[in-house]
């Protein structure tokens, strides 16, 4: 039974909900970082980016969310690559040869310090490599650059590593400038979030979900940076992330599509990755080359670029770029030729291929901007050249079923939206996973494009870049598994206070060094 | 009160646990999450140890199993995504979107009682209709619009607010107007038709004939009788908004459950969309049963029905 009078009660609930609310506001009001009033005023560069870094692992730095963050900012590698010259650089490593086939040899860098004052050794360099490569933690780079290669990794002496190899690995130094280095002291059973590395930059204060601020290194080995502090925030919404440099709560925004608005504070850059479109190339009608051949001449990749993606881009002909290992100067993005692709469909046709069987290109939301429109212009054009094609749009995990093996049952054939991106500067990293027979992105392959693949796996030098362009040159005439359509560009807006050029690498690793105070 | 209480609290536990079950099982329906967590290149050799480190590669049932242990011992895992515990995550932001959806439904309560009121002191006014007209418009406002407009305006143009954050007092305000907008205008609504028919009804007549002022006779007795109506609305409303206000809080980066939530899913990280649901769907029923126990306060007849 109700015994207090009904209106203090209600009066009291009020007043305490009030009281509550306006403690939580304060909490929250509070609890983000101090305001920055301007980059030059506190010598600090404020970033915003499109979401937050899952963690900071330095083995995971291979993710563009979490690599852009932590690569050569709080961690560094033996090895690093230049974006622009695709030459490989001493970093924490300052020399390396190969002894043998299978063993690699690396002078390590004396005099530098981890953040916590502890000293940079080859027991260091090996822990971290032993805790990247093969370890139990699910470390990103173990399969984005190892694959499941097995390293021995000895400490000779302070200054010189050895590391073995099971097969001869022409490009290891390579595969180890994605393996950054942390302390012995660093977990080696589970993946750390704020870890502790010799870069220029440690962490200072990470308010999870709202803001990261990393603070220049006073022990850094190297040239100071100029930007004393950086702070990072996260928006998913372009439209804001463009907005915040307009208003000058930003520097720099990152990941922005051409409809954000950026205005004057645009910049353009290659950012590495092909657009294209996986064959099936299994299954009837798409097991016809003359079909594949007929889905390359239809579709306009000038047309594309020009009105899709709003001149951001360039068509494509092969998925590895100028200034990658086994890159072909002699490949050229198919013309456009739709009364070709008419005549080799009815050819085919005419030859018993069912052309009439549906066809779905599986397109994922988002994959780059106006993925969806790309995808409509690409079904019109493969329409009327005579083949039946539908659109069925995936979130990320629903479209890698179709991306990965195993490759849904009973499918039919298909056409997948992908994009490709080879950021370490090797074709190694493309040829084998995209085209080879059992490649984990790979429905279709022959027995000779594995042969020539292996090749250029196996080759060093001259060698290496003629063997993988020999490969991509036959799959390009002779195999067609795909329909390359433009090497895209991407954008980020920059204030008038900071200069910063970016380039092919910015989206993964995102150089604060590299920043400078305008003016 | 306290068998009705009993009684409410009893009732909301079938639904709980269907959500619990619902939420597990649906979840898992969206595909492996090894595809996700492991890069392309990965070998199924890979990961095949990926699934059996995380338990995957367990049947549903042995992992639901697993999963109730779990959760009655109070621990919701480990997050896949971030490497940390789920509850952690989740306690994280949802004060943050209780605080939003307070402060939002607070204010549009209150402003919707005085507009609200004020049109239906005198129907069909200028004041009437000027109230009816922007309520109809309020309520019809798409957020997303409303939000991006807010901030190329008062951000971009005038430079009077922050585009978006938390660090601030003035960066409340731009997610509280766009979440506001809404409710205010259905509330306005609610709230002028409940008081029109209040405020014709004998005892108001009553009333001024003993002569109590106006405003106790609006606010003090036609507003009492009033308020059901705008009360269930409103409570449907605070459940919507403590449910996560996705939009908002991906525009403006506030760091709420919906936000969180809308990640976990995308990203199958099933520890924090599980730690996630269970919190709010809690939450909710206690939403709920508060309403309910407000219903009681302020009609005697549910208050007789609760203590029968």
């Amino acid at each position: 039974m109700i015994t207090t009078p009904r209106r203090r009660q209600a009066a009291s609930a009020l007043l305490a909900l009030g009281t509550l609310l306006s403690a939580g506001a304060c909490s929250v009001a509070n609890s983000g970082p101090e305001p920055s009033s301007g980059s030059g005023a506190a010598n600090t560069v404020r970033i915003v980016l499109p979401e937050e870094p899952p963690t900071l692992e330095p083995c995971d730095a291979s993710l563009t969310a979490t690599g852009r963050v932590t690569r050569a900012n709080i961690t560094e590698a033996l090895t690093e690559r230049d974006p622009s010259t695709g030459q490989l650089q001493p970093a924490l490593a300052t020399e390396w040869k190969q002894g043998a086939p299978t063993e690699w040899t690396f002078t390590l860098r004396k005099g530098v310090k981890f953040h916590d004052g502890t000293a940079f050794d080859a027991k260091a360099a090996a822990f971290a490599i032993d805790r990247a490569v093969g370890s139990k933690i699910d470390c990103n780079v173990n399969g984005y650059v190892f694959g499941g290669i097995k390293l021995t990794v000895t400490a000779v002496d302070d200054a010189t590593l050895k590391v073995t190899t099971a097969k001869p690995d022409p490009i290891l130094p390579l595969r180890l400038s994605f393996v950054e280095i942390v302390p012995a002291t660093t977990s080696a059973t589970g993946k750390v979030r704020e870890p502790i590395g010799t870069g220029p930059y440690k962490i200072a204060k990470w308010d999870a979900g709202r803001s990261l601020r990393l603070e220049r290194f006073s022990g850094y080995w190297g040239k100071a940076p100029e930007f004393a502090a950086a702070e990072y925030v996260w928006r998913g919404e372009g439209s804001i992330r463009a907005a915040m440099v307009k208003s000058d709560e930003a520097d720099l925004a990152v990941g922005l599509a051409p409809e954000d608005g950026a205005g004057d504070s645009a910049v353009q850059f290659p950012n590495n990755e092909t657009s294209y479109l996986r064959i099936d190339a299994a299954k009837p009608p798409l097991d016809d080359l003359r079909v594949r051949q007929a889905i390359n001449y239809a579709i306009d990749k000038d047309g594309l670029v020009a009105s899709v993606f709003a001149g951001l881009g360039k068509p494509a002909g092969q998925l590895v770029p100028e200034g990658v290992t086994g890159h072909s100067a002699a490949i050229q993005p198919w013309p456009y030729d739709a009364a070709q692709a008419k005549k080799l469909i009815a050819e085919a046709k005419a030859a018993g291929v069912p052309t009439d069987t549906p066809i779905t290109i599986i397109g994922r939301n988002g994959i780059y901007p106006k993925a969806a429109e790309a995808m409509e212009v690409v079904q019109n054009s493969l329409n009327e050249a005579g083949l039946s094609v539908k659109i069925q749009m995936l979130d990320v995990n629903a479209w890698l079923e179709y991306l990965l093996r195993p490759f849904p049952k009973n499918a039919g054939p298909t056409l997948l939206q992908a994009q490709h991106g080879n950021q370490a500067g090797d074709a190694a990293f493309t040829m084998g996973q995209i085209y080879g027979s059992k490649g984990a992105q790979s429905s279709f392959g022959t027995p000779e494009l594995d042969d020539l693949i292996t090749a250029g796996e196996q080759a060093s030098g001259e060698a290496r870049q003629t063997a993988f362009a020999k490969a991509l040159d036959y799959q390009n005439k002779d195999v067609v598994r795909d329909a390359v359509m433009a090497h895209m560009t991407g954008i980020l807006a920059l204030s008038k206070k900071v200069t910063y050029k970016p380039n092919a690498a910015t989206n993964d690793e995102m150089r604060l060094a590299d920043m400078h105070p305008a003016g | 009160m306290l068998t009705f209480l009993r009684r409410r609290i009893a009732s909301s536990a079938i639904p709980l646990v269907v959500v619990i079950l619902g939420v597990f099982y649906l979840a898992r329906l969206t595909g492996d999450p090894s595809n996700l967590y492991l890069p392309l290149s990965a070998t199924p050799e890979m990961r095949a140890e990926f699934a059996a480190r995380h338990g995957f590669d367990q049947p549903l049932l042995v992992q639901f199993g697993d999963y109730l242990a779990q959760v009655f011992r109070l621990d919701f895992g480990e997050s896949l995504r971030t490497a940390e515990p789920a509850a952690d995550a989740v306690l994280r932001a949802f004060p943050a979107t209780l605080q939003l959806a307070g402060a939002t439904m607070i204010l549009a309560i209150l402003g919707a009682i005085v507009v609200g009121s004020w049109a239906a002191y005198r129907p069909n006014s200028l004041a009437d209709r000027v109230a009816s007209f922007t309520s109809t418009t309020a309520a019809s406002m798409p957020d997303f619009w409303f939000a991006i407009m807010g901030v190329l305006v008062f951000a971009v143009a005038l430079g009077w607010l922050p585009t978006s954050g938390t660090e601030s007092a003035a960066a409340w305000v731009l997610p509280v107007l766009t979440l506001l907008i809404r409710p205010f205008g259905v509330l306005v609504q609610v709230v002028r038709g409940a008081m029109v028919t209040a405020l014709s009804a004998p005892y108001i007549k009553v009333a001024r004939s003993k002569g109590a002022g106006e405003l106790r006779v609006v606010f003090g007795h036609a507003l009492r009788n009033a308020a059901p109506p705008a009360l269930t609305v409103a409570g449907d409303l605070t459940v919507g908004l403590v449910n996560g206000a996705v939009v908002v809080e991906t525009i403006f980066g506030w760091p709420g459950i919906g936000k969180l939530m809308i990640t976990s899913i995308l990203q199958r990280d099933f520890a924090v969309l599980q730690a996630a649901v269970l919190v709010t769907a809690i939450t909710i029923f206690a939403l709920n049963i508060v309403i309910d126990a407000c219903y009681a306060l302020l009609d005697s007849r549910v208050r007789q029905g609760v203590t029968t």
